[in-house]
């Protein structure tokens, strides 16, 4: 991969920190001093449990952050451009046309009134500026390069009228028709079983790479970064806490945590339940000085819960947030 | 077919729910004081003239008697009996006096729409703005002001001191001949005949109550469509259309096309009560419509006017209510099925 010349980087975030006020008590820091970079072309996973922050990176990415969470500091950077400097227009102009996010939830979050093909057709007609008819045959190959069976049929079908598996090909599609450069993944395919599931990320992952764009892959399910990307980033209680290329993290994690999520999440959803149970829980009592970590830590001492720790640079492309790092 | 199977559903249920109403009101009203035997024949009456009266009208048999004549009656023949301060039969009187009624609410609510969906919605897009506050105020005053009151106060501006409109005396001027009745819808009917006199003069006489009835009902028409669009501008699909980076104007399409269904029952809600509920509008402009008729009924222990508009009103209510649920098939693809 090319290394970090500045026209290799397609998005570059940096000391990001958001928070959601709460009525009458500190605020929810949701992200806490979040760095990173993604280059053109590449693939970078994002994994941690529910409430990490995972969601709330990926909206402020789209700068569109729900209600009522706010940037407290740091800045975005995409293709160059600082994202909190651009006018309603310019993002609008960006969104679902140079940064494109594929969402959950697509039974809810299509529209119920308006057939699929008109909602991936609409998105062509708006980026593109392309009349009604051809945005609508664009919209008809996007549906068949999802490989939506039967796409004629489909094309004219609305959401509730479509299976899991079936939605989340639509959501694929308005997600690519533009062929944006960034796509953002958040928990795509969590809703589908696991065939289904796979059939879905390959081709998410076919069509990323076919059009060369970069995407920000977003799971709870550490295993499924090992087959699709490039990178992985853990993330705990809104901070960053190991960052690796895909080889050497599954080589060789180093952080508790992602030890932990490794031996836990992959393949056990009765202990993934269980974590994020606890999860809250130490949240709540985590101290704002030392490691976030520290409580649910089983290598943690007085100094991590005294000091917090900064990333370090392990080794080549691997970075590690922790005071004792785990040795192979 | 769906919709051919809902509506056949429906109809069935028409009948019994029309005997259910009749059945109710008949006895309602038959508990109201007053004698129509001395109404009518007047204080001077003896006792003997008016017993015979009252044996005619069949007032001396018991209630059940009464309303199964009542019920055979309409059942067979379609009759309502008469009107003693009319003279005429109660249906007649009504396929006159009713679309005077309906021509009056169908255009008040329409511009009620006019005005409280775009409010609606302009409020509910620029929550902080001046639209939003005007929407407030204007949605309370609409609530609290009497429609009656409203009524003489555009009369007094706009009659009275500006006398930009026809006195407030009946649907047409003394002097315009009346187009042949069709419909029964002033407007309508003088287009019809090509009758440009009647067409202005019925134009003129209608714009204060539907401007009355339009500014009353636009503010639930405006508070509905302002917590309906609300919600569907902070649902799901709308974030996901501003995530895809559509223009504001076609996310706010989409939430106002999911939000009709609620604007629609509203509107219909309206309808059912301002056929009656409009009397007062009626009598202030002395409008000569249905309710007017039936207040009229209610006054003067004239049962059949009475009656004969609760079962008018009631089978206008149902037809409305087919109307909205086949407006909801034709919104809504999952009803649709
Ligand atoms: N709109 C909001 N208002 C208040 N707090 C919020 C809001 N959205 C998220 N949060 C809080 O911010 C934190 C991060 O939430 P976020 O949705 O980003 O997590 P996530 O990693 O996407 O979780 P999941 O895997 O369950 O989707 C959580 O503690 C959550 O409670
Ligand atoms: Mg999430």
């Amino acid at each position: 991969m090319a290394e970090n010349s500045a026209a290799g980087t397609i998005l570059n975030i940096e000391g990001l920190n958001v928070s959601y006020p709460v009525y009458e008590t500190d605020p929810v820091r949701a992200l806490r001093g979040i760095d990173l970079k993604v280059r053109e072309g590449e693939i970078i996973g994002l994994v941690g449990e529910s409430g990490s922050g995972k969601t709330t990176l990926a909206r402020s990415i789209m700068q569109l952050i729900s209600r009522p969470g706010r940037v407290d500091s740091g800045r975005i950077e995409y293709d160059g451009r600082d994202l909190a400097t651009l006018g309603e227009e310019e993002l609008r102009a960006l969104r679902g046309n140079d940064i494109a996010m594929v969402i959950p939830n697509p039974r809810t979050e299509l529209n119920p009134l308006v057939t699929v093909g008109m909602q991936i057709a609409n998105v062509a007609r708006y980026h593109l500026s392309l009349p009604r008819k051809e945005a609508k045959k664009m919209a008809m190959a996007m549906l068949e390069a999802v490989q939506i069976p039967d796409p004629t049929r489909r094309f004219k079908a609305y959401p509730h009228e479509l299976s899991g598996g079936m939605a989340q090909r639509v959501v694929m599609a308005i997600a690519l028709i533009c062929s944006p450069r960034f796509i953002i993944s958040d928990d795509a395919t969590s809703g589908l079983d696991v065939t289904v599931q796979t059939q879905v990320l390959e081709l998410l992952q076919d069509l990323v790479q076919q059009q060369g764009a970069s995407m920000l892959f977003i799971t709870r399910d550490i295993g499924i970064t090992a087959h699709y990307c490039h990178q992985v980033a853990i993330i705990y209680a809104g901070e960053i806490v190991e960052l690796a290329s895909t080889q050497n993290f599954f080589d060789n994690p180093q952080h508790p945590y992602s030890v932990m999520l490794l031996s836990a999440f992959s393949h056990n959803p009765k202990l993934r339940g269980l974590w994020t149970k606890v999860v809250d829980a130490a949240l709540e009592g985590a101290a704002e000085s030392g490691c976030y970590f520290a409580a649910r830590c089983v290598r943690a001492s007085d100094k991590c819960r005294a000091e917090h720790p900064d990333m370090r640079e392990m080794t080549d492309a691997h970075s590690v947030r922790c005071h004792h790092p785990v040795e192979r | 077919m769906r919709v051919v199977r809902y509506i056949g559903k429906r109809m069935l249920f028409i009948g019994p729910q029309l005997f259910g109403i009749i059945l109710v009101s008949f006895f309602l009203v038959k508990l109201i004081p007053g004698d129509p035997a001395v109404m009518m024949l007047g204080p001077l009456a003896t006792e003997a003239t008016l017993t015979e009266l009252r044996n005619e009208m069949g007032l001396n048999l018991s209630l059940v008697e009464q309303f199964y004549i009542y019920i055979k009656n309409l059942v067979l023949h379609g009759d309502l009996g008469r009107s003693w301060q009319t003279t005429r039969p109660v249906t007649e009187d009504l396929f006159l006096r009713m679309p005077a009624t309906l021509e009056l609410i169908t255009l008040g609510l329409i511009l009620g729409l006019l005005i409280g969906v775009p409010l609606g919605v302009g409020a509910a897009y620029l929550k902080r703005g001046i639209l939003a506050k005007f929407s407030d105020y204007y949605g309370l005053l609409a609530g609290a002001l009497p429609d009656f009151w409203l009524a003489l106060v555009l009369i007094f501006f706009f009659y009275t001191i500006l006398g930009w409109v026809p006195p407030p005396l009946g649907r047409l001027d003394f002097f315009t001949i009346a187009p042949p009745t069709v419909t029964g819808a002033l407007l309508i009917d003088s287009l019809l005949d090509g009758n440009w006199a009647a067409l202005g003069s019925a134009a003129g006489h209608l714009i204060l109550p539907v401007v009355t009835l339009g500014l009353i009902s636009g503010g639930p028409i405006l508070k509905m469509t302002q917590s309906t669009m609300d919600r569907m501008l902070e649902s799901d699909y709308s974030r996901y259309e501003e995530m895809c980076g559509l223009p504001k104007s076609i996310i706010i399409r989409h939430a106002l096309r999911n939000s009709l269904p609620s604007v629609v029952t509203i509107v219909s809600v309206l309808y059912g009560f301002l056929i009656g509920g409009a009397v007062l509008v009626e009598i202030v402009f002395s409008w000569g419509g249905a309710g007017q008729y039936a207040v009229q009924g209610v006054l003067n222990a004239d049962i059949n006017p009475v009656l004969g508009f609760v079962f008018f009103a009631a089978v206008l209510s149902l037809i409305i209510y087919l109307i909205v649920d086949l407006i909801y098939f034709a919104i809504d693809p999952r009803v649709r099925g």
